[in-house]
């Protein structure tokens, strides 16, 4: 291998007859005058100097080609590659043409790929094409985790990519752009995994659903147990919101994330609640002033002048006071955040605490936060308050020197569809906290990492503030721009962006000063959906088949004639499936066309036999 | 245009007529094709392309050679010249490349040597490179077929000596000999059908009068007698370029002709000039490039010394 060409102090190409370049590739130059300079292959060709694209302005056919190697000549004989390759750093002045080059041993360049070791890092994948170099690596460094690649699960032979621990508090957010089916939940999954692995308290939401680690991948030599590191809470059944603890903005979040408030409705909550409310004492309020605007005052005051039970007393002599103490507010308002409330409660949020997540964060566990995505925005912003502001109660006690406050770990916020948690242009209820958290959570060591298919739909504050970036495949212009923009990635990588495969990504970190081509490493786990849709179908329906079939079969054989007898046993056995006359006819002619039964005419109608 | 010289204009014009006049009374395919047809010239025959099978044969028995060889010389006055030459064989079934070469320069030729029979030297000397090429790839892979950039006759003509040992050796080998001739400078068409054809073609080359007028894949195969003895010759369209190639076979091996017809045919691209790819390659790979040139002038004879080889012209002004 030797520099060929023109030279800048930038960039040169390098020629090799025997080797083929691959892109990311990192390469020595042994420059004469200025010692060992090192780069990386951004751009990759191979071409034969006697095969012309073109001879007389015309393609060669390939069967010419290929004839000539029938006749044992080896087109690849007269191949030659080119790389084209980027200097690390800039050199003082050109480099020297024909300078000679080589691939790396792993102490020459251990700095540019390896920043952290095993114990103090997070092992997200492995950094492509860096076998030959990963042969001279430390031992402690091979063979650390699983790589999918080409159909296979195999240990990775390449050099790790870690992501060190202690540079959290210099660059503590993280965030993970790619479109669907890049490999982005992938990436999403192994960082979990890890920050599981080094028992780091972290809180996920999880609106899909597939935050479920107890599923472990097959095939896989060893692979960690991660079902005592981390819990699932459903919001409204395990965990939920403490009613007396809300403050006015959090009441007001909460009702608006069902429905949007009207201007009226903000004002009338802002009058109706009152500091320390239980949801009963408030829904009461609510209740008593709709009834009373119902009523309206004259016809109260005519009914308190009845004789009344006195409890019934107490009730007219309540709403009389309410109608006094809040005179304008119309009824339509009463009732939309009566509404507003009732769903909420039934959603089951304001049963429960917060209590649990925080028990799971304070014993170094993963907490997976489910609920659907509206619920999710809401309850989100009051969790993440509460644990931020926690966090910060006890860390500004400390630096005042007051112990007196309960401990409570830094942790990580992780979440996909980050979009819909603090999107650029409009106002959402957790946008706040998330934009507070990316401004000030490195003091407090609170952590984000944000995964979104929609860079650009995502706060540009929130963006501005993730340090590294893990970018999979992005197709759409916009985002390839948002990223272009955000990211030192280069004019290079950007163009591959729409082209890499699924689980290979681009990390832009400021720790490693550049782009750093990676493959995400297989993770131990597996989503509890990876179910094909049409497989899901096709499963259900072999099962309801069979399940009918062994029903069926202390019956056999089944005449037509009496069809309604053994209907009325199999709904007997079998309430759940509803059965008719009619539908049971159809399922027996299913299963005959299925072969799965046969059906002879007898004089007594049709006979269905196995 | 307007710069242009009346006179010379005039006299331009007059001879683009009458070279016009000629082509317009060239006879047309079907003529043409019934002239040969009807005298004893040879016989039109159709080529096709060979089969993997074939091919797979081929290079079981040695493969395919091919040889070609280039000359540059420093454009200086005479003498002041030095020439480069190298011939080069290879062959499909090897990797090495077999490379013969020379260089030449007048001044110390010795013999009191003018410009013209400097060239004549130059040129023979390329044949005997290129024959000595060719002897040591038969001895070394015993190839199947060897091409020969140029006419077999120009070998016999230029090496003498070597050509009997070349044909010797392919003789003994079983290598069929095979010339493949770009430019065709022939006369065999017009001077065996010199009272058939218009007076206008009278002395026409062969490629003149066949332009156009074989079907891609087709050949002429030249009737024994009438070409130079000891030789057999096809002409033949091997792409779409309607100009035909020459292709020169030994006597004794003629009856290989279709063999080898088939065989340029299958090696040919068809969007090409009609020279088989793998001259093609050899051709690039032994081309002497007025880059090289300079290049070695500069580093072995030093700027100022490459003055004497730097002809005046090329510090014309542009």
């Amino acid at each position: 291998m030797q520099v060929v060409g023109l030279t800048t102090p930038q960039e040169v190409f390098v020629a090799s007859k025997e080797r083929k370049f691959r892109i990311n590739e990192i390469l020595v130059i042994d420059d004469p005058h200025q010692g060992s300079l090192i780069g990386e292959v951004v751009e990759a060709n191979s071409y034969n100097r006697f095969i012309p694209l073109s001879i007389n302005h015309d393609f060669v056919d390939a069967r010419v080609l290929e004839s000539l190697e029938r006749l044992g000549y080896s087109i690849s004989e007269d191949e030659i590659n080119i790389a084209k390759v980027k200097l690390r750093n800039e050199a003082s002045f050109p480099v020297t043409t024909g300078a000679k080059v080589h691939l790396p041993e792993f102490w020459e360049v251990r700095d540019l790929l390896v920043r952290s070791d095993p114990e103090g890092g997070l092992a997200l994948g492995e950094i492509k094409n860096t076998e030959e170099t990963a042969s001279t690596m430390d031992e402690n460094l091979k063979e650390l985790f699983y790589v999918y690649s080409k159909g296979e699960k195999r240990k990775t032979k390449n050099v790790p990519f870690l992501l060190d621990l202690k540079s959290f508090q210099q660059y503590p957010h993280i965030g993970i752009f790619g479109g669907s089916g890049s490999g982005k939940s992938y990436g999403l999954r192994v960082i979990m995994e890890e920050l599981m692995l080094k028992e780091i308290p972290a809180i996920i939401l999880d609106p899909h659903y597939e935050m479920d680690f107890s599923i472990r991948e097959e095939d896989l030599e060893w692979s960690p147990d991660f079902t005592g590191s981390f819990k699932k809470f459903q919001v409204g059944e395990d965990i939920g919101v403490e009613f007396p603890s809300l403050g006015r903005q959090d009441l007001l979040d909460l009702l608006s994330a069902v429905k949007p408030l009207t201007e009226a409705m903000s004002s009338a909550v802002q009058m109706l609640h009152r500091r320390g409310d239980t949801y009963r004492s408030f829904s009461l309020r609510l209740q008593l002033l709709t009834e009373a605007l119902e009523l309206g005052r004259s016809r109260i005051e005519k009914i308190l002048q009845q004789d009344l039970e006195p409890e019934e007393r107490e009730k007219y002599k309540k709403m009389k006071e309410l109608l006094e103490e809040y005179p304008n507010i119309p009824l339509q308002s009463v009732q939309g955040i009566a509404w507003r409330l009732w769903r909420l409660d039934a959603s089951g949020l304001f049963n429960y605490n917060i209590k649990p997540v925080k028990e799971a964060l304070l014993s170094g566990k993963l907490a997976v936060i489910q609920g659907p995505i509206w619920l999710l925005q809401v309850f989100s912003t009051y969790l993440l308050s509460n644990l931020y502001r926690t966090r910060r109660d006890y860390k500004d006690g400390e630096l005042r020197g007051e112990s007196r406050g309960e401990y409570f770990p830094p942790f990580v916020i992780a979440t996909d569809e980050a979009h819909n948690f603090a999107p650029k242009g409009y106002d959402a209820p957790s946008k706040g906290i998330i934009t507070e958290i990316a401004q000030e959570g490195r003091k407090y060591g609170v952590f984000l990492v944000l995964a979104t298919q929609r860079p650009t739909l995502l706060d540009e504050t929130v963006t501005a503030q993730l340090n590294t970036k893990i970018i999979f495949r992005t197709v759409r212009g916009h985002d390839i721009a948002t990223i272009t923009e955000e990211t030192d990635i280069g004019a290079e990588e950007a163009r591959r962006l729409p082209y890499l495969p699924s689980g290979d990504a681009f990390v832009s970190s400021p720790l490693f000063g550049r782009t750093v081509a990676i493959r995400v490493r297989l993770p131990y786990t597996k989503s509890p959906h990876t179910l094909n849709p049409f497989d899901e179908i096709r499963h259900h329906r072999k099962r309801a088949e069979e399940r009918l079939l062994s029903l069926l079969e202390p019956h056999l054989p089944i005449y037509e004639t009496n069809l309604l007898k053994v209907l009325q046993a199999l709904n007997a056995e079998a309430p759940d499936m509803n059965l008719e006359v009619r539908t049971l006819k159809e399922s027996l002619e299913n299963l005959v066309r299925s072969g799965k039964l046969q059906k002879t005419e007898t004089p007594f109608g049709a006979m269905y036999h196995s | 245009m307007l710069e242009l010289n009346e006179g010379l204009k005039n006299e331009f014009r007059r001879t683009a007529g009458a070279l016009k006049k000629r082509f317009e009374q060239r006879p047309d395919r079907a003529r043409i094709r019934a002239y040969i047809n009807e005298s004893s010239l040879g016989r039109f025959v159709k080529s096709r392309k060979m089969s993997d099978n074939e091919l797979e044969r081929l290079m079981e028995k040695g493969g395919v050679a091919g040889v070609d060889g280039s000359t540059n010389s420093t454009g200086g006055m005479f003498p002041y010249v030095i020439t480069l030459q190298q011939a080069m064989a290879k062959c499909t079934v090897a990797q090495e490349e077999i490379y013969f070469y020379d260089v030449l320069c007048p001044l110390f030729i010795g013999e009191d040597l003018n410009e013209a029979e400097y060239q004549q030297l130059v040129k023979s000397n390329l044949a005997v490179l290129e024959a000595q090429a060719a002897i040591s790839a038969v001895k070394k892979y015993r190839p199947a077929v060897m091409l020969i950039d140029g006419s077999l006759v120009r070998l016999k003509i230029e090496a003498k000596e070597l050509w009997e040992s070349l044909k010797a050796e392919v003789l003994k080998a079983g290598t069929l000999l095979v010339g493949v001739v770009e430019g065709i400078s022939t006369r065999i068409i017009s001077s065996a059908l010199k009272d058939a054809i218009p007076d206008a073609v009278s002395g026409a080359c062969d490629w003149e009068l066949l332009l156009g007028v074989l079907d891609v894949g087709e050949g002429l195969e030249v009737t024994p007698g009438c070409f130079k003895e000891g030789f057999r010759t096809v002409f033949m369209r091997t792409s779409f370029d309607p100009k035909p190639i020459g292709i020169d076979l030994l006597e004794e091996q003629y009856e290989n002709l279709e063999l080898v017809e088939n065989l340029i045919f299958t090696l040919t691209p068809e969007g090409s000039r009609g020279i088989p790819l793998w001259l093609d390659l050899i051709d690039k790979k032994v081309k002497i490039s007025d880059a090289t040139m300079e290049g070695l002038l500069k580093a072995y004879l030093g700027k100022e010394y490459a003055e004497f080889l730097t002809p005046k012209r090329a510090k014309r002004s542009p």
